[in-house]
């Protein structure tokens, strides 16, 4: 192919990524060196509290007010700070005293408890806890579907698809809600004489419910892909196997998986990139103190510090380590390529 | 024949309730959009608000409970697309600090017979009119009254007193745990810890500064107490919100909790109360003796952001027109209404003792969101038995001096 029919093909595309990927990603770096808050002076305010039924209470107070210029509009401080927002987030200072402790356990206790190796932490394990069951279950449901009779095929793969149609913050609520005091699973097992279970009593229970969600979320998304896999599946060699006498665990050993193989890669990286930005069940059980995210953290920066700049930050921080994650897979995709 | 009657009765309900407030009468044309969070009182007013569409006045209201940060880029925006937004002391402050929001002075005086605007309902920064408040919030005391009085046990005034009732009561009456709370890790926690921290007589801030002054030994004292009402509560305490405590008390779980006063009129609905009549109110336990009850007072209102692009007098009227007093009196149960017409009820009594035995009101400081918001984060920690009380705190001081240097309110 010549340089101008390439580029006659590839042009549109980088110039949309440059649009909507570039574009935006340089957008947030400019940001994320920067530092920007309204300029405030102290200043006595007396503010009226109403209380109720027309009384009210006087309030006097030094409060910070907005600075503003000639035109009445409040002065925007907007100033250079290079690497002080990732500085901030990453906390060598506290990240220093956390290694002067003692002992591997205080380490990391004490590693963990500063907000941005805390969120990594967790959507690292997040990651690993996840992937490898959604993988086996969605192969499991996809195999269970494949075997049964075309006529009611139709039905059960709608049924499968629907944890991954629900909205993640609604999939999550109700999660939480069925585990909650005297909630439906609480009950049951309590009437089953398993007596009484307290799942949102700490770390380790709320980490198993948010990685229990998130297998029921993913699943679905496996299991259709391998379903669309296995309808390609070829069937002479499933025949020729069959033939040779291979039991059905060698045919799926030696014939399916390695048939499905490029399409447990792709599951895996796209369920790699979208659980290390885990979110909804992170904000819904409990935000920071029993499991926090990447994802997470950046919304609680932009939301309650109310600081986009270091939120940009933090998101390119985020980009930063789903690129580093996927450098072993990207690397695997190129190879394979090439060798085909 | 019957579906005839259900939509003949529906039709009935909707005209009796349009007859219930006046017309609505603004004057003007253009658009006006709302953003609002989500609870009855902000339903019956939205409701209000949208009668004012018609003819070339057109009037949308958006409620939903992620509000706060919806508003927040509303009004950071070049344009906002809202011409009111509801806000609270802490949002109202943060807004107040960007220098987000139209004083309206102006339209008060202009309109203040037309709507009888109440001194009681503006809320003023320095001699400007900046919102209009509709009712007051408070967390307090919700009590099974018909558990302590079988059990001999008065209404608890203080912490110490809610300590011994729980310390009796546990393990009674088929009640595991006495006690449920607003203790949610997070916002929630960070709010019960303002609320004891100022009740112990605790300032946030060295005085007239943003300096912070949260890390002493009266903090705490405040959190030891607030580890011992945990120990009450259930295992599960720490990951629930406003919302599941208030489930507790009407599943009949608990006997004693301090939560906001917007969802008493829950707690006598039969929909979803098993303990109607039940649940009596009081005001905030005090956490020291002779100190102010453990609680703040916390406004909603309503405010015109100074971005607003579309004509900020009719916004200001459709305001009024959702607060006008015919929505009081028609709805009088739903709120703690500021407005004069308010006839405080039962489920009043808990806001109203809290505030005259002295509660102070929220700090209206926009570092105190800051603080609140650190706090908030780590003392979990210390409830959760992963670091000490004096770790979080210097923890907590640390990320709030981060944060506040990062909005320029420390140096």
């Amino acid at each position: 192919m010549n340089t101008r029919s390439f580029l006659g093909f590839a042009g549109p595309s980088a110039a949309a990524m440059a649009l909507l990927i570039l574009l935006p990603l340089l957008g947030a770096a400019w940001l994320s060196v920067h530092e920007s808050y309204v300029k405030t002076e102290l200043k006595e305010v007396r503010t009226t509290v109403p209380l109720f039924g027309g009384l009210t209470r006087e309030d006097v107070r030094t409060i910070p007010q907005p600075v503003r210029d000639e035109a009445g509009n409040p002065v925007l401080v907007w100033h250079f700070v290079g690497a002080g927002n990732y500085a901030n987030l990453v906390d060598l200072d506290r990240l220093r005293k956390a290694f002067a402790g003692d002992g591997l356990e205080q380490i990391y206790r004490d590693v963990v408890s500063i907000e941005f190796w805390g969120a990594l932490e967790f959507s690292l394990l997040y990651i690993l806890a996840t992937t490898p069951g959604v993988l086996l279950l969605g192969f499991a449901i996809a195999l269970a579907v494949d075997a049964t009779s075309k006529r009611v095929r139709g039905a059960l793969i709608f049924a499968s698809l629907l944890p991954f149609i629900i909205t993640p913050v609604v999939g999550a609520l109700s999660i939480y809600w069925l585990f909650l005091d005297n909630a439906v699973v609480n009950a049951v097992l309590q009437a089953l004489g398993f007596g009484k279970f307290y799942f949102l009593s700490g770390a380790l229970p709320i980490r198993a419910l948010i990685v229990l969600y998130g297998i029921w979320h993913v699943t679905p998304f496996a299991f259709v892909v391998l379903y669309a896999g296995l309808q390609t599946l070829p069937q002479d060699a499933m025949e020729a196997a069959i033939v040779d006498g291979a039991t059905t665990w060698q045919r799926l050993r030696y014939v399916v998986v390695p048939h499905l193989a490029p399409l447990f890669a792709f599951v895996t990286l796209i369920h790699v990139m979208d659980a290390y930005r885990v979110f909804e069940p992170v904000l819904v059980f409990g935000s920071n103190l029993y499991a926090n995210s990447l994802q997470y953290m950046t919304y609680h920066i932009l939301n309650s510090e109310d600081n986009y700049t270091k939120a940009a930050a933090a998101s390119l921080l985020t980009v930063a380590g789903i690129v580093i994650l996927l450098i072993p897979m990207l690397r695997r995709f190129a190879r394979e390529g090439r060798a085909a | 024949m019957n579906r005839l009657l259900v939509l003949a009765a529906g039709f009935a309900s909707l005209v009796s309730v349009s007859a219930a407030h006046a017309a609505c009468t603004v004057t003007g044309s253009g658009e006006v959009s709302t953003l609002s969070n989500s609870f009855p009182a902000l339903t019956v007013i939205a409701d209000a608000m949208r009668e004012c569409s018609v003819g070339a006045v057109k009037v949308t209201t958006k409620l939903t409970t992620d509000n706060v940060a919806e508003t927040a880029q509303a009004l950071k925006a070049a344009k906002s697309p809202y011409g009111l937004v509801a806000l609270t002391n802490s949002t109202f402050t943060l807004a107040q600090a960007n220098g987000q929001l139209r004083p309206i002075t102006a339209f008060v005086a202009k309109y203040k017979t037309k709507y009888k605007i109440e001194d009681g309902m503006l809320i003023k920064s320095g001699n400007d009119v900046m919102a209009i408040a509709f009712q007051v919030n408070a967390q307090h005391l919700f009590y099974r009254k018909d558990i302590l009085d079988s059990a001999g046990i008065a209404p608890p005034k203080t912490y110490d007193e809610v300590l011994a009732a729980a310390a009796k009561l546990k393990g009674k009456a088929g009640i595991e745990f006495p006690l449920s709370g607003t203790y949610k890790s997070g916002w929630n926690l960070g709010e019960e810890f303002v609320n004891n921290y100022l009740g112990m007589g605790g300032e946030f801030f060295k005085a007239g500064t943003a300096e912070p002054a949260f890390n002493n030994p009266l903090a705490i004292k405040t959190l030891v107490v607030m580890k011992k009402l945990l120990g009450y509560m259930s295992p599960n305490a720490l990951a629930l919100d406003t919302g599941a405590s208030a489930q507790q008390l009407m599943q009949g779980q608990v006997a004693m909790a301090n939560i906001w006063a917007s969802r008493a009129a829950n707690m006598d609905d039969p929909a979803q109360s098993r303990v109607v009549g039940k649940i009596a109110f009081a005001g905030a336990p005090t956490i020291t003796p002779g100190g102010r009850p453990a609680t703040t007072l916390w406004w909603d209102g309503f405010a015109i952001p100074k971005n607003f692009d579309g004509d900020p007098e009719l916004a200001f009227q459709v305001m009024m027109e959702g607060l006008k007093e015919a929505v009081v009196t028609a709805h009088n149960d739903v709120a703690i209404w500021t407005r004069s017409a308010y006839k405080p009820g039962r489920f009043a009594v808990g806001t109203a003792e809290s505030a005259r035995a002295g509660a102070p009101p929220y700090p209206m400081v926009p570092q105190a969101s800051l603080a609140h918001d650190a706090l908030g984060a780590r003392i979990g920690e210390y409830f959760a038995g992963t670091a000490t009380a004096e770790k979080v705190l210097a923890d907590a001081t640390t990320d709030y001096i981060t944060a506040a240097k990062a909005k320029g309110l420390l140096k």
